[in-house]
C-alpha cells in the first residue's frame, strides 16, 4: 500500500468514529436488515397480504406519479388532504388548550371547575369519538374534530403542567421587582410554560397522525391517506395498501422529526441547554 | 431612620394551634448602613426579611420605610436570593432590565440605565449570556446588579453567597464591599457565617434560638478592608460562635 493509500484509509477509518456518521451507518444498516427479512418473510410465506419490498416500491413511486384509477387523485392530493385535516384539527386544539391550560394552571377556581370535565373525557380514546363525529359532523369536520380531540389533551396536559412547575421563587424575584399579577403572567409564568408548551406540540402530532389515519378509515371526502389504505385494502390491492402506510411512516417521521428540532432550539433560546 | 422595624412578631399555623417564628424584633437601621442579621438555623432569618421585602405578612408589628408603612412586595426594596432567582430565558441584559421593562421604560434607556449597573458588578461583555453559561458567583452579580437596576431604597440579601465555594464567596465579598462604598445603599445581609457578618456589617444583629429575638447587636467599627487573620476579629468570632453555640445546647 502507498503512502498515500494508507492516509485515506486512516482518514476514513477517522470519519467512522464521528459520532453522526457512525449513527447513520448502524441506521442504514438496521434498515436494511428489516427490508432484507421482510423481503424473504413474503417471498416464503407467499400470501397476497404480504407483497415484497420492490412491489410495494413500485406501487409507491405509481401512487405519485399518476392518479389512482378508483379515488381520481395522486398520492399528493391525499397527502395534502390529511394534511388539511391535520393542520385545522391541530389549531383548533391550539386555539382552546393554550388559554384552557393557562387559566387552570394559573386559577385555583378555573382549576375546580374545569378539572373534573377534563378528567372525564381524557381517558376516552380519541378513535373512540370517530362514529359520533362522522355522524354529526360528516366527513369534513368529522375526522378534524377526532384530531382536536387527540391532540387537545396532550397540550392540555403539557400547558397546565408548565404552569404549576413554575419555581416559585421566580415568582418571588418578579414580585420583589415590581411586577403586578398580570405581569407575573406574561412575564414569568408564561415563558416558562413554552419549553413545556413544545413537548404538547410533538406528543400531540404523534397521536394527531395515528387519529388522522382512524378517522379517515371510517370515510374522507376528497381523499386522504387513511381513506386511500383503506379503500385499497377493500379492494384487494395490497401493494397499495403497504404503500400508504410508508407514507404515513414517513410523514409521521418527518413531523416529529421537525418538532424535535424546533423544540431543541426554543430551549437553547429558553436558557434550557 | 431609613427603615424603623418595630414589635415584630410572625406566627405559622400548625396542625395544633400554632409556631411563633419570631417572638419579638425591633431593629431601626440608619441610611447607608451595612447590617448583617445572624443567627442559628430555623430561627426566622429568611422569615424577617421576606417580610420586609413584602412577600410574607407579619402576624404583627410594623415596618416603616422611609417613614411610610410597607404593606406587599415592591420595586423600592431590592431582593437578592441565595438561589439567585434568575430568569433562565432572559440573558445578562434582560435580567438586570426586567424591573426597568415592567416600569414602562422604553428599551433604549432601559439599556442606557443598566449598562451602568452590568458595568459596577464586573459583567461587561458577558450581557448577552444566559444564565446557564455563568458560573455561581457570577450568576448572583447579575442578581445583585437586577436588584441595584431598580434603584431602591434598601437591598435585602439572604444568605447571597451561601451557594458558593469558599473562594469565590470570599472574593464575592470584597466586590459587594466595593459595590456597597460605590452605591452608599443601605444594606440587610443575612448569613450564617459569624466570619462573613465580621468581615462585612456595619453592625451585626445575633438573633436567638426560636421563639427568636434579638440577643445582641454588635456594632463593628474596624476599618475596611478587614484583616480576618487581626486578633480583634479572631476574638469577636470566638465570642460571637459561643454565643451561638450555646443557644443550640438550649434549643436541644
Ligand atoms: N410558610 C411557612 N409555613 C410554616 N412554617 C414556616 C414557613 N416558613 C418558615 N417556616 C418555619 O419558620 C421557621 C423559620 O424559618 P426561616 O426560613 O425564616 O429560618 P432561617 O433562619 O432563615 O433558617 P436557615 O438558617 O435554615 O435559612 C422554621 O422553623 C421554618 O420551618
Ligand atoms: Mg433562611
Amino acid at each position: 500500500m502507498s503512502e498515500e493509500e494508507s492516509r485515506g484509509l486512516d482518514e476514513a477509518l477517522e470519519l467512522l468514529n464521528k459520532p453522526l456518521i457512525k449513527n447513520s451507518i448502524v441506521t442504514i444498516i438496521s434498515l436494511a436488515m428489516f427490508v432484507a427479512t421482510w423481503w424473504v418473510v413474503a417471498i416464503l410465506a407467499d400470501l397476497v397480504y404480504l407483497p415484497t419490498p420492490p412491489n410495494v416500491m413500485e406501487a409507491l413511486i405509481d401512487s405519485f406519479a399518476n392518479e389512482d384509477p378508483n379515488l381520481g387523485v395522486t398520492m399528493w392530493q391525499n397527502i395534502w388532504s390529511s394534511l388539511q385535516r391535520f393542520g385545522l384539527g391541530f389549531a383548533l386544539a391550539f386555539l382552546v388548550a393554550i388559554p384552557l391550560g393557562l387559566a387552570m394552571g394559573y386559577s385555583k377556581i378555573f382549576d375546580l371547575l374545569a378539572k373534573p370535565v377534563v378528567e372525564v373525557f381524557r381517558p376516552i380514546p380519541p378513535i373512540a369519538w370517530v362514529p359520533f363525529f362522522i355522524a354529526i359532523f360528516f366527513y369534513f369536520w368529522g375526522p378534524i374534530m377526532v384530531i382536536f380531540i387527540g391532540v387537545l389533551f396532550p397540550l392540555l396536559s403539557n400547558i397546565y403542567f408548565g404552569v404549576k412547575s413554575v419555581e416559585p421563587i421566580l415568582l418571588d424575584a418578579a414580585r420583589t421587582q415590581g411586577a403586578s399579577r398580570f405581569q407575573i403572567f406574561t412575564k414569568v409564568v408564561f415563558p416558562y410554560t413554552i419549553p413545556f408548551l413544545m413537548t404538547g406540540i410533538r406528543i400531540g402530532m404523534g397521536i394527531g397522525w395515528m387519529c388522522i389515519v382512524a378517522a379517515e378509515m371510517i370515510g374522507g371526502v376528497g381523499g386522504g391517506i387513511g381513506f386511500y389504505i383503506n379503500l385499497q385494502a377493500g379492494l384487494g390491492l395490497y401493494t397499495n395498501m403497504f404503500a400508504g402506510m410508508i407514507v404515513i411512516a414517513v410523514l409521521g417521521l418527518l413531523t416529529t422529526g421537525i418538532m424535535q428540532y424546533l423544540e431543541n432550539v426554543t430551549n437553547r433560546r429558553m436558557g434550557i441547554r | 431612620m431609613i427603615l424603623e422595624i418595630k414589635d415584630l412578631m410572625k406566627s405559622f399555623p400548625k396542625k395544633k394551634g400554632e409556631m411563633v417564628a419570631i417572638a419579638d424584633f425591633d431593629l431601626d437601621v440608619e441610611e447607608g448602613e451595612f447590617v448583617c442579621i445572624l443567627g442559628p438555623s430555623g430561627c426566622g432569618k429568611t422569615t424577617i426579611l421576606r417580610i420586609i421585602a413584602g412577600l410574607e405578612s407579619q402576624t404583627r408589628g410594623r415596618i416603616l420605610l422611609n417613614g411610610k408603612e410597607i404593606s406587599g412586595p415592591g420595586s423600592d426594596r431590592g431582593m437578592v436570593f441565595q438561589e439567585f432567582a434568575l430568569f433562565p430565558w432572559r440573558t445578562v441584559r434582560r435580567n438586570v432590565e426586567f424591573g426597568l421593562e415592567l416600569k414602562g421604560v422604553p428599551p433604549e434607556e432601559r439599556r442606557e440605565r443598566t449598562q451602568k449597573f452590568i458595568e459596577l458588578v464586573g459583567l461587561n461583555g458577558f450581557e448577552d449570556y444566559h444564565p446557564y453559561q455563568l458560573s455561581g458567583g457570577m450568576k448572583q452579580r447579575v442578581g445583585i446588579a437586577r436588584a441595584l437596576a431598580n434603584e431602591p431604597a434598601i437591598l435585602l440579601m439572604d444568605e447571597p453567597f451561601g451557594a458558593l465555594d469558599a473562594q469565590t464567596r470570599n472574593l464575592m465579598q470584597k466586590e459587594l464591599l466595593r459595590i456597597w462604598s460605590e452605591t452608599r445603599k443601605t444594606v440587610i445581609f443575612i448569613t450564617h457565617s459569624v466570619d462573613e457578618a465580621l468581615f462585612l456589617a456595619d453592625r451585626i444583629v445575633v438573633m436567638t434560638a426560636r421563639p427568636s429575638e434579638i440577643g445582641q447587636i454588635y456594632e463593628i467599627k474596624w476599618p475596611r478592608p478587614r484583616d480576618r487573620a487581626s486578633p480583634e476579629f479572631a476574638a469577636l468570632r470566638k465570642q460571637i460562635l459561643e454565643q451561638l453555640e450555646s443557644m443550640v445546647k438550649i434549643e436541644e
